[in-house]
């Protein structure tokens, strides 16, 4: 197992550093790529579209950020409502199924992004796609800008089968999307969500308590000196230091028991007064002197090494650093700052430059936004990635079956020998049952129910309900998963955190361009070496150095041309 | 169809223009404009009158020059013993330390991290050793090579001749030996001083969090700042031409020395 994390590990450099370093070294080259390009670019778009021309949709993702396929037959994810494996990408998926649907080819020209101001940059740079998914604060940017195509009416269709996206979407990121708005206008007239997340922190329990890292404050803890990584970006960094600075605000009742909390908890965290920022600087300051690294992808394998103890991270991520230690039979905890968290999304959005008013196109993107928030092609995109989809399904089971096949407590497993032989028994039981009865999923629960019971006895505290009817859509206690006792800091909390911890998040919004320079400016700032900081000694010591190399070089010279 | 000698340039000349000329146009185009495209030195003056950007420049340098320095020093006694020695087999050691190259530059690095860990504990704890460690262990092969070629070609004779003469060994090395290895002393030097200001991902990867040139431009360009980013670019490139200016000019001389 050493050797594939190892492999993970190497992948993740290849992937950000080298990108980020071929980046910057040829910033230059495709500056120029884009002047060239403009010349060279090909009108694609004259005429009116053929009905029998191949619709190209060009789609821009993040890396790894969907199925790719290829899987094999063990992997297969076995739900009471179907068998879901992914034998091609769905990219090739969806072009099949656009044309057996819609009956026009369509055909995908996919490529991939590594941040979100990497496709900023591609865009300005005059680089065009159809449909992108970044993140939510890219997305308002783009509204902002006024460069997205709406989402057509027909889109949010119910009636169409077809329409999964609206069918499925979970009434609580639903919600949040019409209600967040950028110049008037809601989120989700441009955009549909793809995956979404909390940020928090991975911790190793047997050093850090949950309750010390429910706070942002450990970032500049001292007690942890060089044992805490924080994320290489500046805003999420920026939202960690403000809740850390605003801590005991945030905290205070008088803050908690407002009426208006959320809205105020909103405007605190996006709190970017020259003031705010100097503070973040100062504070940013002292937690470089204290964490042990500012990292993009490094942190989740540092963690998992045991290198440090404590790792801010996103939460889709953190499943995965959690999935990954436990094949280690390693076991760290999620957690999210009592302060607030910052709640992601990635969704998709049309861009007007590459769409146009081909509207042709522009169904064929909606359709691939409809394609991916298919069920099974849900889950098959969530077991790719590791993050969890803003779709709940709607009436369709599948999703949060999926949930229940991932967290749910596993019976049959982690306990002794005696019950081991009580549960084969039990299980012997469900399968005459199934045989026989005609209700058979409830039968199986009835009886695994008992089964917990009989079990039960020294371990009754074994398994707990974990509420996820405000994702799933429902009255509270509609979607229960009866998870181990320990789900509360572990995947199915990062995966899919309690309504407790989402009514203290708060999205991060985009900040306007002066803004962004000073954010910018506090961030080089803060990572910079400040030249007043060399003192006067060394000043003096590398004048002397200078002055006897001088000497050296020309007593050299001197000999030479003396010989000469 | 005949084709003059000079037509087989053609191909590495439009490469030239392509990837250097043009590419560099745009930078300097975009290092004196500002975000309405109108001409400006602020970007230029912003650099120097800024303490952080200084600070950077000054904490490259310093890390540059201690890494040439610390590769120098485990390069010259390694290319001279090598370079002297009467071995059969020494182009093999040579081959020995180039061998470390032929690895990808990550993977040696991701092992170096694991390496440092075990020695030192916590690899956050000391962030400027490391980062000279990384560039030490990245770039010695760059010190050695030159220093062996230009070692291992010293007339063997003049060393003998300044022996009949009557100096000692140490002056024989600092008068006779040191200086003829001036040469392949600067274009090492040149080949790990340069690289060593602007390779970030060693200190990424090690890290160390302060930015040094590589970075800095970095940031600048994932800020959507392209014209601070291209002025940052453009003094670097100047500062790099001043440094091969210097060396290369004294090189000539001191090949002059060593052909004597």
């Amino acid at each position: 197992m050493n050797v594939f994390k190892y492999l993970n590990i190497l992948n993740f450099l290849k992937k950000r550093e080298i990108k980020k370093a071929v980046f910057v070294l040829c910033a230059a080259a495709v500056l120029l790529s884009c002047g060239i390009g403009t010349g060279f670019r090909i009108t694609a778009k004259a005429g009116e579209p053929d009905p029998d021309k191949t619709i190209v949709l060009r789609v821009s993702n993040w890396e790894e950020y969907i199925d790719e396929g290829d899987w094999d037959e063990e992997e297969t994810i076995e739900l009471p409502d179907a068998d879901i494996i992914g034998e091609n990408s769905v990219i090739e998926d969806f072009e099949d199924w656009y044309y057996e649907t819609y009956g026009r080819k369509v055909r995908v020209e996919y490529s991939t992004f590594g941040t979100n101001e990497d496709l900023y940059n591609m865009l300005t740079l005059g680089d065009e796609f159809d449909l992108v998914c970044p993140s939510e604060y890219l997305i308002m940017k783009l509204m902002a800008e006024q460069e997205l195509v709406p989402l057509s009416e027909s889109f949010f269709d119910e009636s169409d089968e077809n329409n999964y996206y609206i069918k499925g979407v979970s009434p609580y990121i639903r919600n949040i999307f019409e209600t967040q708005e950028i110049g008037g206008e809601p989120w989700s007239k441009y955009a549909a969500g793809y995956m979404w997340g909390v940020t928090g922190f991975v911790y190793n329990p047997e050093v850090i308590s949950e309750e010390e890292a429910s706070t942002w404050k450990i970032l500049s803890d001292p007690a942890y000196r060089r044992q805490i990584t924080i994320k290489d970006n500046v805003r999420d960094s920026y939202f960690a230091a403000v809740g850390a600075i605003k801590s005991d605000l945030l905290l205070s009742d008088e803050f908690r028991n407002d009426p208006d909390y959320k809205k105020n908890l909103e405007r605190e965290m996006n709190d970017t007064s020259p003031e705010m920022i100097a503070q973040v600087q100062e504070y940013l300051q002292n937690v470089k002197d204290n964490v042990y690294s500012f990292e993009t992808d490094a942190g989740k394998a540092d963690m998992i090494t045991g290198k440090v103890v404590c790792n801010y991270q996103w939460s889709g991520d953190g499943v995965y650093t959690l999935d990954q230690a436990d094949e280690d039979d390693f076991e760290l905890a999620f957690t999210v700052p009592e302060e607030s968290t910052n709640i992601y999304f990635d969704g998709w959005v049309m861009l007007k430059r590459g769409i146009g008013d081909d509207s042709a196109k522009q169904h064929a993107a909606e359709a691939f936004i409809n394609f991916n928030s298919r069920p099974d092609i849900t889950i098959r995109n969530m077991y790719y990635i590791g993050y969890t989809s803003v779709l709940s399904g709607g009436d369709d089971p599948l999703i949060f079956e999926y949930a229940e096949y991932n967290y749910a407590a596993e019976e049959d497993e982690e306990e002794s020998d005696e019950e081991a032989v009580d549960e084969e028994a039990a299980e012997d039981v469900v399968e005459e049952a199934a045989e026989e009865d005609e209700e058979e999923s409830e039968e199986t629960e009835e009886v695994s129910e008992g089964t917990e019971e009989e079990s039960g006895g020294d371990e009754a505290e074994d398994t707990i309900d974990y509420d996820v009817s405000y994702f799933f859509g429902g009255e509270d206690g509609t979607y229960v998963i009866t998870a181990d006792a320990d789900a509360m800091h572990r995947q199915l909390f990062s995966a899919y955190p309690t309504r407790e911890v989402l009514g203290r998040s708060s999205v991060m919004i985009y900040f306007t361009q002066e803004q962004n320079a000073a954010i910018n400016r506090m961030w080089v700032n803060v990572r910079c070496f400040n030249i007043h900081h060399v003192p006067v000694w060394a000043w003096i010591l590398i004048l002397a150095l200078i002055a006897g190399a001088v000497f050296a070089a020309v007593k050299i010279k001197r000999r030479f041309h003396g010989v000469g | 169809m005949h084709f003059s000698r000079k037509s087989l340039g053609i191909p590495y000349a439009v490469f030239l223009l392509v990837f250097v000329v043009l590419p560099l146009l745009v930078l300097v185009f975009y290092a004196f404009t500002n975000g309405q495209g109108q001409f400006t030195i602020s970007n230029f003056t912003g650099f120097f009158t800024d303490p952080n950007t200084l600070g950077t420049l000054f904490y490259s340098l310093l890390l540059a020059a201690v890494t040439t320095a610390v590769c120098l020093t485990l390069a010259y006694p390694t290319a001279y013993i090598l370079g002297t020695s009467k071995l059969k087999s020494r182009s093999v050691i040579v081959m020995l330390f180039v061998l470390p190259m032929w690895i990808n530059f990550s993977l040696r690095i991701t092992a170096l991290k694991e390496i440092l860990t075990i020695l030192e504990g916590n690899l956050a704890m000391y962030p400027f050793l490391n980062a000279v460690i990384g560039m030490t262990y990245d770039f010695l092969p760059f010190m050695i090579l030159p220093l062996y070629t230009t070692i291992s070609r010293l007339d063997g004779a003049l060393t003998e001749a300044a022996m009949d003469l009557g100096a000692d060994r140490t002056r024989t090395f600092l008068e006779v030996v040191l200086p003829l290895s001036l040469p392949g002393i600067l274009s090492g030097v040149s080949m790990v001083f340069l690289p060593a200001m602007t390779n970030y991902v060693v200190l990424d990867m090690l890290y160390n969090s302060t930015y040094i040139m590589g970075s800095l431009i970095g940031s600048y360009f994932s800020a959507y700042d392209w014209h601070g980013g291209s002025m940052i670019s453009l003094i670097l490139l100047a500062l790099i031409c001043i440094f091969t200016l210097l060396t290369g000019g004294s090189e000539e001389t001191a090949r002059g020395g060593a052909l004597l």
